[in-house]
């Protein structure tokens, strides 16, 4: 729609107004439906001062005449506007979209540009208008921007970037471009002062032109009240002194202020060098002293600047402490009698120079009355700038977005533009503007953009419609990353891409009206996030991703799906397939479709998909989004598996009374509205929990045990807990029942809980792929290089390489997996918003992300540990027992082995058949300096074990860094050393957290000593069954350690027993081939460098062949 | 008429705590890069925001290139900002060349500030004699002939060489306000920072400092931090972040926040 001429008159001011009815005045006469951006510059070229015309003689090419070239630029806009179409006259032919746009940007400009801001501040007190008015040169510019425009120009052979350039620059009579003489924009800190006519800079402006900041600093010292004398400290400090000296003597009388001008200076510098290093006379010295101090009481000007040089030159080694006590207190009686008349000043390149002579005469400061300067660069480098800093021509593609400078327009009618802009309009579009810009700089910025969107989001909004906000969050976050120059029309394309992209939306929106509430509660938990999560994937300007990620709003236009859902059943099929088609079209990203099939492949779905239904209706019904449609195949696939999986039992009830219930509704979806469906699928849903029953219980108690065999109460409490919760005696949100169930493991055993946790998700969700660990303590602790227990799976969340926080990477892998099991390690010690977020989810059952957007966890199951509370006053008293801790379990690395014979150590004791022990390696362990040595016997089997125990580290507040490695990480895992020292009111979160979730477990200790005992024994008869009992194997602690690690973290009980029957008895047989042992000696089994992955042994990260030294 | 710089420089006062803690943007970005780090500070302290006058969201016509020539004038205006605020201490969070204002800060009003945090800081970004500041004389001029020939290209491989990490988001952040700023503007500021030399007044600095700094991190090598460790006169510590990269508040705010937290509390 064409805007009439008035309203476009109003974003003007009176020049460009005048400028715009000239135009409306050629597009009357040659009879044109519309004024468009052609009859502007038709206009503006007639008339003969105009400042278009201007711009374009100082832009053409000189290859031309400028007659000539004028004449083909009439010429072709001319012809141009011949070839509109005329049509009826029209007393006011109104303004076209093109040119109604260009207006639109030019306000944008000078919003973002508002030269002379501070004018306006002045005289804010004259508010009128709200609207602000586009000045004629913005209007220029923006018109140039039209396309055609500069088809028009370039015809005539301009570019409209070259005037552009002409209209932005100033002609050259101006001097130079930085010198703002005509316009001084008011410096920030003088906007601070009360007055803005009195500055609070003693400089004038004019006092800047040397550029010499130095001077300028040192000047303001000089004419503080107090008297100080300047010390110029810094490694350019001699050159700014020198510099400043300079510049007085040859007396620039700008470089000072007022009130020093007919300041003298006084170098006495080489006076004292001579007299203090070369040891000249005492009476020269004095005497020197005497002139300076006559000359100071016959001073008639503001009075003498002294300076003494170096400091170095005082405080060098040759320097007799007489001698410069001498100087020293020279110049003080000096200040003394001539204070306010005489200054010292003095130059130290380092502080170290300053510190010495301090050390020398701990009253300087206060004697000679210094004020310390740091000086940051000098004087020369600075010039440097200046001869550099005309560069600006080079950037002719920013022509247009420079603030122009002032002299262009009529400096009343800018005058007048400012009385008219109201303050608070004025605040009100700096905010907007500066937020479009900000791309998000505040965590509500979303928010901000749906209060005030430019006009022109706002259209694109509108026409998405239904305040689907992704793809307006797209929009944003494309227009973000969009430079500059670009922008405008990149948005403009933008939103008519969005526009189709809406009326496609809007065209295959039937097929989103099938939505099956139950799905849709997945698929609605999705929606909001999925193009959050691709947005970080895909740069803004990736016009087809943008395009994919539209699809996925539309299937939770809340009205649509409960409204009009199609009632034939066939026309389900038809569509199921559109969609796909769709889909396949949009191209999703294979790791979208992916995450969704295996979401859909869990067992979990097989209430739908045994519903025994024909395929086509199956499918019809479970086309309740095009993605779900997408990993049909899967389902199918993940039946037919069933048979194999152990928890396959209580599916099968489960589907059996689905397929019941299920097709019974089935026959209501295909009739009614999906209102209904609604609440049949809730009262499924409940009967659904229902189904959980001691069977259920069982299995799951049975398929944890065998995962985590000795936590045995634990699970217990654990799978009556889940089942309990599952069969409805969740928690409540409102009336309605909830989904989400929340366990916190305490106590140690860190790897048990985990598995506990993976356990859950493989017999409640299907599979692994819906497990998701984050360790929340990782953080702080940083990562051990090669620790056994970094390992992908176990680690998933890593922190150093995602550049998000825990919040938003947990809220993205939650709505990319909406059915799993959370497992998030040392809760206590998450960070702040980690911790807000996590109560929000327990309190309301909706996870929200660092920018509040929320994500359903209707079926997720959270699983939290904390090595604090209950579990650390079982495991306190015992830790000094234990040979094996948890803690040196974790540290654990990964580490080759290797074998080497050592010599006849005397002391070796053959203890009733033990041929192995394990030992720790002496000096050549580095961190074993920090260890105290203990040497135990263990009753029971008389072994010897000689442990290297860590160092009970006392407990500290925070992790220092700057220890070393070591230390910190034999942190990493003790509980009780709490990192945050600011923790309090994070503990009080935490307490609230867990009284809010519906079991707390009690985790055991892993009894590693035990297990040692029992793999050492093992080893030993074999050893002994190879070498027979005269030789004996010494294990290294730090092997024995990763060899429990294997144990602790194997998949099944008899993993490291096979090693030790595979590998370590091959390298017994090996050894003893190749040393033909004889006599009693001992073989060491030693930790001997990193162990790469392809060297592992499968499924455990014990080496697959054992280096035989 | 404070009131006009707190909005000049798009002051912004958010968080609950009493203490107050400045978080101070460095080069080529703007406030915004302190997004991911405030919402873990905001319930603790009183947060205050603000824009250096030469970045992009700050309305160009008040950079005055006769006025920021040395970085005292930046330092003027983080007074300024905080007197209007009515601070008379704070802890201070710098990256980069707010680092550096907080060295010369610190030296001038020692009351004002409780610590000083130091993100990817250098007293001097050049090499030196015996002085391994990272930069030759000769390649910062190449840099900037680059910056000057076509600022654009120059952003787009700069920002990712800064970034140091692979986080493509933190890259497309950091270009984009590197891009807001007015090209002129951004090699003048770059030039100054060049220009500096902090190194003979560190000593004067006696606000206990925590200076963090990334593995590996392109603008400012490891020995830096530890001269400014060993040179500074306060109590000061080292802290190594596990990442790489110049600006690890954008790639690695997880990892960055809590180091500030403990940091802080220290």
């Amino acid at each position: 729609m064409p805007t009439p001429v008035s309203a476009a008159r109003q974003c003007l001011t009176e020049e460009a107004a005048r400028a715009l009815d000239d135009a409306v005045a050629v597009a009357r006469r040659r009879g044109h439906a519309q004024t468009t951006s052609l009859h502007a510059v038709s206009a503006l070229l007639t008339l003969p001062s105009s400042a278009l015309r201007d711009a374009c003689g100082r832009a053409r090419s000189s290859a031309y005449s400028p007659r000539l070239q004028f004449r083909a630029l009439e010429l072709s806009v001319g012809v141009s506007l011949d070839r509109l179409p005329s049509s009826k006259n029209l007393e006011e032919p109104p303004v076209s979209n093109s040119l109604m746009a260009a207006i639109k940007r030019s306000q944008a400009n000078q919003r973002r540009h508002p030269e002379s801001f501070h004018l306006h501040q002045i005289h804010n007190q004259q508010q009128t208008a709200s609207l602000l008015k586009v000045e004629l040169k913005h209007f220029i510019l923006s018109i140039l921007d039209d396309p055609i425009v500069s088809r028009v120009l370039g015809e005539a052979g301009f570019r409209s970037c070259d005037i552009k350039l002409a209209i932005v620059h100033p002609p050259v009579t101006q001097a130079s471009r930085f010198s703002r003489t005509r316009c001084p924009p008011i410096f920030l800190c003088n906007l601070t002062d009360s007055d803005p006519g009195h500055r609070s800079f003693n400089f004038p402006f004019s006092g800047y032109e040397d550029g010499d900041e130095n001077c300028r600093r040192i000047g303001e010292v000089l004419v503080r009240k107090s008297g100080k004398s300047p010390l110029l400290i810094g490694v350019c400090a001699t050159e700014a002194l020198r510099g400043f000296i300079e510049g007085v003597q040859r007396g620039k009388a700008s470089l000072l202020p007022a009130e020093l001008t007919g300041l003298t200076v006084i170098c006495i510098d080489n006076d004292i060098s001579e007299f203090v290093v070369e040891g000249g006379t005492k009476e020269k010295m004095d005497s020197k002293f005497n002139e300076v101090g006559r000359m100071a009481e016959q001073c008639s000007g503001p009075g003498i600047a002294l300076s003494f040089g170096e400091l170095r030159t005082l405080v060098s080694d040759g320097v007799s402490g007489d001698r410069m006590s001498f100087v020293v207190s020279q110049l003080k009686s000096l200040l003394e009698l001539h204070s306010g008349k005489l200054w010292l000043i003095g130059a130290a390149g380092t502080y170290e120079t300053y510190f010495k002579f301090l050390a020398r005469f701990p009253t300087i400061e206060k004697d000679w009355n210094l004020h310390l300067l740091p000086i940051t660069s000098s004087k020369a480098s600075i010039e440097g700038l200046y001869s550099k800093s005309s560069l600006l021509g080079s950037f002719v593609p920013f022509g247009g977005f420079f603030p122009a400078s002032s002299n262009f327009k009529n400096p009343l009618s800018g005058i007048n533009q400012f009385f008219s802009r109201c303050h608070s309009c004025n605040e009100k579009c700096e905010l907007e503007v500066a937020s479009i810009l900000k791309a998000g700089s505040t965590i509500s910025v979303a928010d901000q953009h749906s209060g005030h969107l430019p006009s022109w989001l706002q259209t694109a909004e509108v026409d998405t419609g239904k305040g689907v906000n992704s793809p307006k969050n797209a929009i944003l976050n494309s227009v973000q990353t969009i430079d500059d120059e670009t922008r405008n029309v990149k948005i403009l394309g933008l939103q008519k891409k969005w526009n189709e992209i809406c009326q496609r939306l809007q065209h295959s929106q039937p097929n989103h009206k099938v939505n099956i509430p139950q799905a849709a509660s997945q698929v609605a938990s999705v929606e909001g996030f999925r193009p959050s999560a691709d947005r970080k994937e895909s740069s803004g300007e990736d016009s087809s991703l943008i395009e994919t990620r539209s699809e996925f709003p539309s299937p939770h236009i809340p009205t649509n799906s409960q409204t009009n859902v199609p009632s034939k059943q066939n026309k389900f099929v038809e569509i199921s397939s559109d969609a796909e088609k769709v889909n396949c079209q949009s191209g999703l990203s294979v790791k979208v479709s992916k995450s969704w099939q295996t979401e859909i492949g869990s067992p979990c779905f097989p209430p739908y998909a045994n519903v025994n239904l024909p395929s086509d209706r199956a499918s019809s019904s479970s086309v309740t989004s095009v993605t779900t449609d997408l990993g049909l195949g899967t389902i199918y696939a993940s039946t037919c598996k069933a048979p194999k999986s152990p928890n396959l039992q209580y599916h099968k009830e489960q589907s059996q009374y689905f397929s019941g219930s299920f097709s019974a509704e089935f026959d209501t979806v295909s009739k009614s509205s999906s209102q209904k469906l609604v609440q049949s699928s809730l009262c499924s849903a409940s009967s659904f929990r229902g189904q959980h029953d001691p069977g259920d219980l069982k299995s799951l108690r049975s398929v944890l045990r065998e995962k985590v065999g000795w936590q045995d109460e634990a699970i217990c409490t654990i799978s009556q807990a889940v089942c309990r919760s599952k069969s409805g005696g969740g928690r409540l949100r409102g009336s309605n029942l909830r989904g989400d169930i929340w366990l916190t493991f305490l106590g140690p055993d860190r790897i048990g809980k985990k598995r506990i946790a993976l356990a859950l998700a493989e017999i409640l969700y299907g599979s692994k792929e819906s497990f998701i660990s984050i360790n929340l303590g990782s953080q702080e602790t940083g990562c051990q290089t090669n620790s056994i227990f970094e390992h992908d799976e176990l680690d998933g969340y890593d922190v150093k390489f995602r550049g998000k926080t825990v919040t938003d990477y947990l809220a993205g892998e939650l709505s990319r997996k909406p059915r799993s099991v959370v497992f998030l390690e040392n809760v206590d010690r998450a960070d702040f918003p980690a911790q807000k977020s996590l109560l929000q989810a327990i309190h309301t059952g909706k996870f929200p992300d660092s920018r509040g957007r929320e994500i359903s966890i209707n079926n997720i199951i959270f699983v939290t540990t904390s090595t604090v509370g209950k579990g650390d006053k079982l495991r306190q008293p015992e830790k000094d027992r234990l040979k094996f801790s948890e803690e040196t379990v974790l540290a654990a690395k990964r580490c080759q082995l290797q074998m080497s014979i050592g010599c006849v150590d005397t002391d070796v004791n053959h203890n009733r058949g033990m041929n192995v022990r394990i030992a720790a390696r002496g000096p050549s362990n580095p961190s074993s300096v920090k260890r105290r040595k203990l040497l135990e016997t263990l009753d029971s089997t008389n072994q010897t074990f000689e442990m290297a125990k860590p160092a009970q580290k006392p407990s500290r507040s925070f992790l220092d860094l700057n220890l070393p490695v070591e230390e910190i990480e034999e942190n990493i895992d003790c509980g009780d050393c709490d990192s945050d020292s600011s923790s309090d009111s994070s503990e009080t979160l935490l307490e609230d957290f867990l009284v809010e979730v519906d079991e707390k477990v009690v985790l055991k200790p892993f009894n590693f000593d035990a297990l040692a005992e029992k793999l050492v024994e093992e080893i030993n008869l074999r050893f002994k069954r190879t070498f027979g009992s005269e030789v004996v194997l010494e294990i290294e602690y730090k092997v024995m350690v990763q060899i429990l690690a294997a144990a602790w973290l194997s998949d099944w009980k008899r993993v490291v027993e096979d090693w030790v029957e595979q590998v370590l008895c091959k390298v017994f047989a090996e050894a003893k081939q190749k040393y033909h042992l004889t006599s009693p000696c001992v073989m060491r089994l030693d930790a001997f460098g990193d162990l790469a992955a392809e060297e592992q042994t499968v499924g455990v990260c014990l080496p697959a062949r054992i280096i035989l030294n | 008429m404070g009131n006009i710089l707190l909005e000049a420089l798009n002051v912004r006062v958010v968080g609950s705590g009493e203490k107050i803690l400045v978080l101070a943007h460095g080069f080529g970005t703007d406030q915004s890069a302190w997004q991911k780090i405030l919402p873990f500070f905001v319930p603790y302290y009183r947060v205050i925001l603000y824009d250096l006058v030469c970045a992009g969201s700050v309305n160009p016509d008040y950079f005055d290139f006769q006025r920021y020539t040395t970085l005292d004038a930046y330092v003027d205006d983080l007074f300024n900002i905080l007197d209007a605020l009515g601070v008379d201490r704070c802890a201070y969070v710098g990256h980069s060349v707010s680092a550096m204002i907080g060295i010369l800060a610190a030296i001038k009003r020692p009351d004002l500030f409780s610590k000083l945090i130091l993100i990817g800081a250098s007293p001097r970004f050049l090499n030196d004699r015996d002085y391994h500041g990272g930069f030759e004389q000769g390649e910062i001029e190449k840099v900037f002939t680059a910056m000057e020939a076509n600022y654009a290209a120059w952003v787009q491989g700069f920002a990712p060489l800064s970034v140091g990490a692979d986080v493509p988001t933190a890259v497309r952040e950091f270009s984009r306000t590197l891009f807001n700023m007015r090209p002129d503007i951004s090699l003048y500021v770059a030039r100054t920072v060049f220009n500096s030399d902090l190194r003979g007044f560190l000593g004067l600095v006696k606000v206990p400092c925590c200076i963090i700094q990334t593995s590996r991190d392109v603008s400012v090598p490891e020995s830096v931090a530890n001269y400014l460790k060993d040179h500074l006169g306060g109590r000061t510590t080292v802290e190594m972040l596990d990442t790489e990269g110049h600006l690890p508040h954008l790639s690695a705010p997880a990892l960055l926040a809590p180091k500030l937290r403990r940091a802080l509390s220290r």
